[in-house]
């Protein structure tokens, strides 16, 4: 069954425009002329039940608004959305109730108080039962590791805690849809992938569906089977992020090893020199000519050790965002 | 309904939690009340009455006007400013929670506390300097004034909401709100009974909503109005608090859109 249905979903803003200097804002103040953005132009997807999906583009792609449509902030200008069996728009509690919007750089924490007095909002909020509550709050509790950070004045928290905290207030009502906008950003490393893990973990016992949108590759690889692609409001590319690779991958990796310091000039006609410190190098050919350039590799250089590798996930995406 | 109980209940640990900023506004609030006392009480000199009141309903005019800041005019307008700005306020609209009713019961909060510590203060002032109070005779007076409170603390609200919506279009709506502010204390009759300004000046004032929020409340109160002129001072609140409703929620709804077309 598919959880979100989205046909032909288009918004286009209009902002005033002015001409530079005074003279500009003076005229504006009398003739308004309006430019039109279309920040989401007819994109149609679907999602089905437990799919964890994630949504990439550059800034101002129109992640950020296709998902605040979804999420009912928005109205589009044209098309439809059936998420869950409710048009988001219209703001029904009984939609409301079945789903969360985590932002990574807003939060719905009280500030100077503990996040469970938030918690125990969102407990009414939600119409949660006493039993309900506590046993979803003592496994958030357990899979976050927030034990204790919960009697904690939110503004105390470190940014990884907030954020575990974040989440946990997003997810006490079991939603059944998981919207994650930047669930990472500005995070270390390491609770980087403790928020990975944790979404992942929460996707495979609830079967929630999640559709998470980062501009941080490392999420997407860890988390997402599916991605979707978005760039300029259009929706480029729609599948299992292998694929993607297969599809507009045009070169391999060769990486080597030498016995003797080797100069860049002797890689030169080899490949595309992306790294060489002497002793390693990193090559970038062609698929159709790796085991050529590789067997020339190793009949004109002293090499020790070699390996053919995929090209990364996030070059071959960043390179469908410039060529786009 | 419990939503917005417990929402009451968490605003008022945060009030409480904010002891500097509440010590802050309660030290303006006895500046402005023992001032306002000492030049009463050197404008009425030996003299038993002034403009119509006597000496007792003029003192009580001071301090009842301590209370009716407290309660009327305490509000939230500066956090919905910056809910609205930051775009926090997205996460209270994708919950199956009325705005309003939530930033009510915030402010339901904040007016509990200001309340009772106007209380305090009043009943100190009584205590030191032993100031008159002046108690209302009949029982139906009371009740009047509760009623008229109530409304005039509504009408403070939808009007905060709607001055601070302007943070929808503008980020420079603090400005907008402050003067509101101020204007609002000074029209309502906060710094002094209305009745000292030009006669002009009190019939244009008449015409808006503002010497229905402090001044004749007060007057309710201090039975300077019979009980039919009281009812005809509720029904004209009423009036203005159905009109300022509808121009809140107009307001607000415009806003949303607006809020929404703005980008990212």
């Amino acid at each position: 069954m598919a959880s979100l249905e989205v046909r032909g979903l288009t918004k286009v803003y209009r902002s005033p425009e002015k001409d530079p200097g005074l003279s500009g804002a003076l005229a504006s103040l009398f003739h308004r002329r309006f430019r039109e953005t279309r920040a989401v132009d007819a994109i149609s997807f679907d999602i089905a039940e437990g799919e964890l999906v994630g949504f990439l583009g550059v800034n101002g792609a129109g992640k950020t608004t296709t998902l605040k449509m979804l999420s009912g902030l928005l109205t589009p200008t044209s098309g439809s959305a059936d998420v869950l069996g409710h048009t988001p728009w219209r703001r029904e509690g009984a939609f409301q109730r079945q789903f969360s919007l985590v932002m990574g750089q807003r939060s719905q924490l009280w500030w100077e108080l503990p996040a469970q007095e938030t918690f125990r909002l969102n407990q009414v909020i939600y119409g949660l039962s006493e039993a309900d509550y506590r046993r979803n709050l003592g496994e958030l509790v357990d899979l976050l590791e927030l034990e204790e950070c919960l009697s904690v004045p939110v503004k105390k928290l470190s940014l990884g805690q907030r954020m575990r905290a974040e989440l946990a207030a997003a997810l006490l009502h079991r939603p059944k849809l998981l919207l994650l906008d930047e669930p990472t950003l500005g995070l270390d490393v390491v609770m980087q992938k403790k928020v990975r893990e944790f979404i992942r973990e929460y996707n495979r016992r609830t079967k929630a569906t999640i559709v998470l949108t980062s501009h941080n590759m490392d999420d997407v690889v860890a988390l997402c089977p599916r991605v979707l692609i978005i760039e300029r409001g259009a929706l480029l590319y729609d599948g299992p992020l292998g694929e993607l690779v297969a599809e507009y991958a045009d070169h391999k990796v060769i990486r080597a090893v030498f016995e003797r310091p080797v100069t860049a000039a002797e890689l030169a006609p080899l490949g595309k020199v992306i790294e060489a410190d002497g002793l390693h190098a990193v090559l970038e050919v062609p698929r159709a000519q790796v085991s050529k350039m590789a067997a020339e590799l190793l009949r004109a250089l002293p090499v020790v050790d070699l390996t053919i590798e995929e090209a990364a996930i996030d070059d071959i995406v960043r390179k469908i965002f410039t060529h786009a | 309904m419990r939503k917005y109980l417990v929402s009451y209940t968490i605003a008022l640990q945060q009030v409480l939690q904010r002891r500097s900023s509440l010590l802050m506004d309660r030290v303006g609030g006895i500046a402005v009340i023992v001032s306002l006392y000492y030049f009463w009480m050197t404008l009425l000199g030996g003299k038993d009455s002034f403009l119509g009141y006597s000496r007792e309903q003029m003192l009580s005019y001071v301090l009842a006007m301590n209370v009716l800041r407290s309660f009327v005019f305490t509000g939230r307008g500066w956090e919905l400013v910056g809910d609205i700005s930051s775009g926090r306020i997205s996460s209270y609209l994708v919950r199956p929670i009325s705005y309003h009713g939530y930033a009510l019961a915030l402010d339901l909060a904040q007016k509990t506390v200001h309340l009772g510590a106007s209380f305090l203060e009043v009943g100190l002032l009584v205590l030191i300097v032993k100031a008159p109070v002046y108690l209302p005779h009949a029982w139906t007076t009371w009740l009047l004034f509760a009623v008229s409170v109530a409304l005039s603390s509504l009408i403070f609200f939808f009007l905060e909401f709607i001055v601070s919506s302007l943070a929808f279009w503008t980020s420079e709506s603090g400005g907008p709100l402050f003067c509101f502010e101020l204007f609002l204390q000074f029209a309502a009759g906060t710094f002094f009974p209305l009745d000292v300004l030009p006669a002009a000046l009190r019939q244009v004032l008449q015409l808006t909503p503002f010497p229905y929020m402090v001044f004749l409340p007060i007057n309710i109160y201090l039975e300077r109005v019979g009980a039919g002129e009281a009812l005809g001072i509720l029904a004209v609140q009423g009036a203005w608090l159905a009109a300022i409703v509808w121009a809140a929620l107009s307001v607000w709804k415009v806003g949303l859109r607006n809020y929404a077309a703005e980008g990212g």
